[in-house]
């Protein structure tokens, strides 16, 4: 195991916000998703529904150009592993919406088992409606072995 | 369903969602992450994968319609998953859940996994937290 100290790390890189980007919701691509997941409930499926709005796990797809900030440490080699994605939801996603998204280090820690040290990196994407309204958060764990 | 009906451990009803190749091509291209190692055989197994891998977040996508068609009208609130283990296009998969947490405020808490019906090996876990309808 190298020399990390993750406290340090978390301390210069949790809650720095790396990239930004705009993006609008786009209806068919919203109702493809919902379909070729199985979706079956009008409210993500009929666009004449009332309440039409993206399914659950729509947002986690939209992905910023860097996963990490270009001056990041290097830990490990290689990509590393997907350790998963959790969406929180704040409030609907609509066709047409104008979102403004942020990127920053959720968070960084490490756990240790028989395969040694891995350090897990949160990239937490945010997104905000036209009225700053945040509408939700996407953390994307990566999994990177500490050597 | 109201959640009066919900009891600490029931479960979801089992679902076999669509995994075809053709499905997986409409996601990733809905997704805008159209990859030949989601749907093409022969690369992903040049890539070392076990063939054309489902996409994780598609996983994550099945497993909420499986709670929106167990509990109709509700939302989920925090859906988290951890992609196990690679799971290949067109071999039949299991959504399965199972509440484990009942809060008085009309949340619930539900276990999620989808398992290879072919090697019994789980690819996903999750846990949603799910507000029922009123």
């Amino acid at each position: 195991m190298s020399d990390l100290d993750i406290d340090a790390l978390r301390e210069q890189w949790v809650g720095t916000v790396f990239q930004e980007i705009d993006l609008v919701v786009d209806e068919d691509r919203m109702l493809e998703w919902a379909v070729t997941c199985g979706e079956t409930d009008p409210r993500f499926v009929d666009p004449s529904h009332p309440d039409f709005q993206a399914s659950t796990s729509f947002p986690t797809h939209i992905n910023a150009a860097r996963m990490l900030p270009d001056d990041f440490s290097e830990i490990g080699s290689g990509r590393g592993i997907d350790g998963g994605k959790s969406i929180e939801w704040h409030r609907p996603m609509r066709a047409g919406d104008a979102l403004h998204a942020t990127v920053e280090i959720g968070d960084i820690y490490a756990k240790t088992g028989r395969s040694g040290t891995m350090v897990f990196i949160v990239n937490r994407m945010s997104f905000y409606d036209a009225e700053q309204q945040l509408v939700a958060t996407v953390d994307w764990r990566m999994i990177r072995q500490d050597v | 369903m109201a959640d009066h009906e919900i009891e600490l451990g029931d479960e979801l009803p089992e679902e076999r969602p669509d995994v075809s190749m053709e499905t997986v091509r409409r996601f990733v291209k809905a997704a805008q992450m159209d990859f030949p190692r989601f749907t093409d055989h022969e690369h992903a197994r040049a890539e070392g994968l076990p063939g054309a891998v489902i996409p994780g977040i598609m996983s994550q996508g099945q497993l909420a319609a499986m709670i929106h068609r167990w509990a109709p009208g509700s939302q989920i609130l925090v859906l988290d998953t951890i992609f196990r283990t690679p799971m290949v296009v067109g071999t039949p998969v299991v959504c399965r859940g199972a509440v484990t947490n009942v809060e008085d405020d009309g949340t619930v808490e539900v276990d999620l996994t989808i398992i290879s019906e072919a090697s019994g090996a789980t690819g996903v876990l999750g846990t949603a937290h799910v507000r029922l309808p009123t």
